[in-house]
């Protein structure tokens, strides 16, 4: 049940098994469609992350996979098991609860021994795998301490220990970092990429917070609205997102409605609502598109160039004036107002000698390879 | 010195009543909070025990007689066996009462606090405590009337019964409930029932059912988490609620007295036979002082062993 | 302003309340040492109830009274009449020892309890040229052993104990007490005894041919160990609830007094009555004044209504009890008069007894009773 065979974690080929896979789920409560037909597919001994806004529809995907919930349609299959109805306590799979979920009548020895004592195991099995995990979270000086007597990461770790103890196929973390303050946060970040290289488990994990998202990550999918928008790895959904939905959410970015107003083999230009005229590479995600199209365009902050000076490389410059300056330590946040009338933020490396004064006329530029073009066709 | 350590930096001052005394004033205030509580707490629960206890040391006391402390014989006289016997059939009212209640209420409160629907619940809950608002004795007479020889539970029994004679099967004897233990504990738990649901519902709607699908999660099947989860969790509403009704049923009185007919004498009415029958107010205290001594060490108890989770 | 008002009143009230707390608490414990349990003193009556005459209280059986008794006394007197009721004589004692007594001016004790209340200080003397009527009673309650002179009390009715058993459902009638033993079989858990010590006792000694009032240690244990071999038969001991479940049909035999018997019977024939041939309890129910009573005027008054012979015999023909006024049982009609369960023939009553009581030796009947009742 849990062989999980060591398998070179970046391998993301078609030859390697899946672990979880979801076909066509849905999930209704009281009449409300939290999941609509979500498709996912998750390799043996990848991070998997499941990304998305609160009320996405993430975690309800994660407790599917779980078994808290059973899907209204389609099919949850684990290990080329179907377990579309197969009760949680059957499952190969444990999860980190969000908040952990202790048992705060039983000590951390006792709490993470509670599987290992379900399934019956002999005594000094017991002992020793629980001793082990202790050793693998670092948490042998806490032995006999009941949950309401350790600190938010200690308890974070008792709940890794209770699921890892389990040597469950997949371990489901269910927005796992998300009650511990930014420090730890880091820490408990770096322990888990560390945790997943030495185990090899398939780990899915569910959080709102896309830098986790983008830098433990093997692979994510995007949610919204109960449907996966896109799924990739983190720098093809942060470079090339499909969506507007997924620019827009995952880091800042600057969105331009309008229409297609030429193609050809390379570039496409679009002029936008606001009458400014862009020149955008072509990628795979405009491939398809067809003139008149409405679409968006999107810059992200920090590939704005700000000039005093009109640029006169070829690309989109367009003449603006400082609104905004903000300082953020290692960059300067600005706020630029165009003429057309469009608020773009531009990220500029803190390289200033002094930050310039609101009201500076200032030129835009970016080039037709740092913005992207996408159909509005899901998302109005 | 390990306050004076643990005290807030203040000069070294010997005498540090300036500092000690606008604290202890507010102590006091806070303790006029205790004021009416604690009067009518004084004046009708402490008194009274004293008084109780004092009488409970004058041999044969009879009512009109002189208050002489003297011995304690009426404490040897709760100890012959006779009185032994009422004492464990006492304890074995309450006691059956109370697991009765809690096998019948866990399940109950169970349902009602997890898995009914919300928008019920309340109504539900009103509607097991509903009995509550008729008078106990008139719950009691309701009993006798459905247990008694003649009684609706026994016409029920003894009528024709066509899938029985069908069967072959001979008819079913008149049960002979009234009179004897089990219509007392059949009337008590009935009457207990509401309490221990309450109670246990109040602590299982505080549940995280997470740790429910923890335990899930963990391989535990439902009855395993029951056991290990939802029980322990709930233990010091399950100890409230026992206990709540073991004492109670400890001192019931009209129960036992209407259901339970000849053989089924239990401390409260030998208490109060020895104030109202036989005027033997001595003993009567004496049984009345080892019957708050029982209840306390039941209290004491829960509290030593009721809360463990509280208790770290 | 008004709050104002109200604090002000407020707090002398309860500066009071306070002292006269602190008062009752330090009385208590000064005088803790040798202090009496609810020492009764005639109490000056309270002018709340003597001002205005107009009411009397009654401490009664609950089955000796009905409304109409209550309104012809007062349409003829002008008092109202309160009545609390008691169930046993035991109870009543209690609750004027604690100092019930000047809370009533009417009681009804039975015999034993007269003498009882009597040694006690409890009970007025009456005086005897204020009651009219007393010679209109049967001889042998002119000069009663209880109460000689009848100087405490006034007779106001009589009976036995026995037997009340239904004659349909039982193939052979109960003639004598030991007809519970022989028959435990057929009579199992649906007999009833009275909850009453001295009854229960007496019977079963009666039976083995000794007092009602024996103060013998070794013919008590005996009685007892009859009884004792007797216990799995018994439902339970009860003075009242059995008359419902013997109608009801749930018993088979009730140990009850006359009055009682006759009442069932009226309900229902087939409860007949039988005296057990070895010889029972003869009681009398009586009318008396405690010593710290309120409104004795209104009490003479009662007394001398209920010995009214018209009285007497209508309260007997409606409640169920045996007079003792004999010109009254003249004007009883022929179907109570000769109803042989209220009035036995006199060789019946010959071989009853009065329960007596024994003072100190009443603890051993006790003793015995509380071991009877609670294993």
């Amino acid at each position: 049940m849990s062989q999980t065979a060591v398998q070179n974690p970046d391998a993301k080929g078609t030859d390697t098994v899946l672990d979880v896979e979801l076909r066509k789920v849905f999930k209704v409560f009281n009449g409300e469609t939290a999941v609509r037909g979500v498709d996912l597919e998750i390799h043996q001994g990848e991070f998997f992350s499941i990304l998305g806004p609160s009320g996405c529809g993430k975690t309800t995907t994660l407790r599917l996979i779980a078994g808290f919930e059973m899907p209204s349609a389609g099919e949850v299959v684990i290990q080329g098991k179907s377990m579309t109805y197969v009760p949680p306590y059957r499952r190969p799979v444990n999860t980190v609860f969000q908040s952990y979920a202790l048992f705060n009548h039983l000590t951390v020895w006792e709490n993470i021994a509670f599987g290992l004592r379900i399934k019956g195991l002999p005594k000094a099995a017991i002992a020793e795998r629980v001793k082990e995990t202790l050793k693998l979270v670092k948490m042998e000086a806490f032995t006999n301490r009941f949950p309401t007597q350790l600190s938010g990461g200690q308890q974070q770790r008792v709940a890794l220990a209770r699921a890892l103890v389990n040597r469950p196929a997949v371990l489901l973390l269910d927005e796992p970092l998300g009650a511990l303050d930014l420090k730890l946060r880091k820490e408990m970040q770096v322990e888990l990429t560390n945790l997943h290289q030495d185990l090899g488990l398939t780990f899915v994990m569910v959080t709102h917070d896309q830098e986790e998202a983008l830098s433990l990550s093997d692979r994510i999918s995007v949610m919204h609205e109960g449907k996966i928008e896109q799924i990739g790895t983190p720098s093809e959904i942060y470079e090339c997102p499909q969506s507007a939905f997924v620019a827009d959410f995952i880091g800042d970015t600057n969105l331009f409605g309008g229409r297609v107003f030429a193609l050809d083999a390379s570039e496409i230009q679009v002029v936008t609502e606001t009458k400014m005229k862009m020149v955008v590479q072509k990628q795979s995600a405009s491939m398809s598109l067809n003139p008149q199209e409405a679409v968006v365009v999107s810059v992200r902050p920090e590939k704005i160039q700000l000039n005093l000076e009109p640029s006169c490389v070829q690309g989109n410059c367009f003449e603006g004036r400082l609104k905004h300056v903000m300082y953020l330590g290692t960059h300067v946040h600005c706020v630029v107002e165009l003429t057309s009338g469009d608020r773009i933020t531009v990220k500029q490396p803190n390289t200033f000698a002094s930050l310039p004064d609101p009201q500076t006329p200032v030129y835009a530029y970016w080039t037709p390879k740092d913005c992207l073009v996408l159909a509005c066709r899901d998302t109005a | 010195m390990s306050t004076q350590i643990s005290s807030p930096p203040t000069p070294p001052t010997p005498k540090s009543e300036p500092q000690a005394s606008p604290t202890a004033g507010r102590w006091l205030g806070y303790l006029g909070l205790l004021g009416p509580a604690g009067i009518w707490l004084g004046l009708l629960l402490v008194l009274p025990t004293l008084v109780l206890f004092e009488l409970s040391l004058v041999p044969g006391l009879e009512p009109g007689g002189l208050v002489n402390p003297s011995g304690l014989e009426n404490y040897l006289r709760v100890f012959e066996p006779v009185n032994l016997l009422v004492m464990k059939r006492s304890l074995f009212f309450a006691g059956g009462t109370t697991v009765i209640c809690l096998l019948l209420g866990f399940p109950v409160a169970y349902w009602i606090a997890l898995l009914a629907p919300t928008k019920w619940r309340n109504l539900l809950l009103v509607g097991f405590v509903l009995p509550l608002w008729t008078s106990s004795l008139l719950r009691t007479y309701a009993w006798i009337t459905i247990l008694r020889y003649s009684g609706v539970l026994n016409t029920l029994l003894t009528s024709p019964n066509p899938w029985l004679s069908n069967l072959g099967l001979p008819t079913i004897p008149r049960l002979e409930l009234l009179n004897d233990w089990p219509a007392v504990l059949i009337g008590m738990s009935y009457g207990y029932l509401p309490y221990m649901v309450l109670i246990l519902y109040a602590s299982l709607e505080k549940l995280d059912r997470r740790l429910l699908e923890a335990a899930s999660d963990l391989g535990a099947n439902p009855i395993q988490t029951f056991c290990q989860v939802t029980v322990p969790q709930t233990m010091p509403g399950i100890a409230a609620a026992s206990l709540l009704v073991f004492i109670t049923g400890l001192g019931d009185f009209v129960d036992p007295e209407l259901l339970g007919g000849d053989s089924t004498m239990t401390i409260s009415r030998l208490i109060y036979n020895q104030f109202l029958k036989t005027n033997q107010w001595g003993f009567g205290s004496a049984l009345s002082m080892v019957l708050i001594m029982l209840v306390s060490i039941a209290i004491a108890l829960l509290l030593k062993f009721g809360d463990r989770s509280a208790a770290s | 302003m008004t709050n104002d008002l109200r604090l002000s009143q407020f707090y002398p009230t309860r500066r009071r309340f306070l002292k006269t707390a602190a008062a009752a608490v330090s009385g208590l414990a000064l005088s803790s040492c040798g202090w009496t349990l609810a020492q009764v003193r005639p109490k000056p009556p309270s002018n709340k109830k003597t001002g205005a005459n107009k009411k009397l209280y009654i401490y009664t059986w609950s089955s000796y009274t009905d409304e109409d008794l209550l309104k012809s006394f007062t349409k003829e007197t002008g008092i109202e009449v309160i009545v609390a009721v008691y169930d046993s004589n035991e109870t009543m004692l209690a609750k004027i020892q604690i100092g019930g007594g000047a809370d009533y001016s009417i009681i009804y004790p039975s015999d034993y309890m007269v003498r009882q209340m009597r040694d006690k200080g409890l009970l007025l003397e009456l005086d005897q040229d204020r009651l009219i009527g007393l010679d209109n009673l049967l001889p042998q309650f002119q000069n009663p052993v209880y109460d000689p002179g009848n100087s405490y009390s006034v007779p106001l009715s009589w009976g036995t104990t026995g037997l009340i058993y239904n004659s349909k459902t039982l193939k052979q009638a109960p003639e004598d007490w030991d007809y519970l033993w022989e028959q435990q079989q057929v009579l199992s858990r649906r007999i009833t005894l009275l909850d009453d010590v001295r009854e229960v006792m007496g019977a079963t000694l009666r039976m083995l041919g000794y007092s009602y009032n024996s103060q013998d240690p070794a013919q008590l244990e005996q009685a007892y160990k009859k009884l004792v071999s007797l216990k799995p038969t018994i439902a339970s001991f009860s003075t009242d609830t059995w008359k419902e479940q013997i109608l009801a049909g749930d018993l088979l035999v009730s140990m009850g007094y006359s009055a009682d018997a006759v009442e069932v019977a009226k309900e229902n024939p087939s409860l007949q009555y039988a005296i057990p041939r070895s010889g029972t309890s003869l009681w009398t129910d009586t009318m008396i004044i405690p010593a710290s009573a309120p409104n004795r005027d209104a009490a003479y008054d009662w007394i001398n209504f209920m010995l009214q012979p018209a009285v007497a015999a209508q309260v007997c023909e409606r409640l169920n009890f045996a007079t003792p006024n004999q010109v009254a049982i003249k004007q009883l009609p022929p179907k109570v008069s000769e109803n042989l369960s209220l009035f036995p023939k006199e060789s019946v009553l010959e071989k009853c007894e009065r329960i007596i009581p024994l003072g100190k030796f009443n603890q051993v009947y006790d003793r015995y009773w509380t071991q009877l009742t609670s294993s």
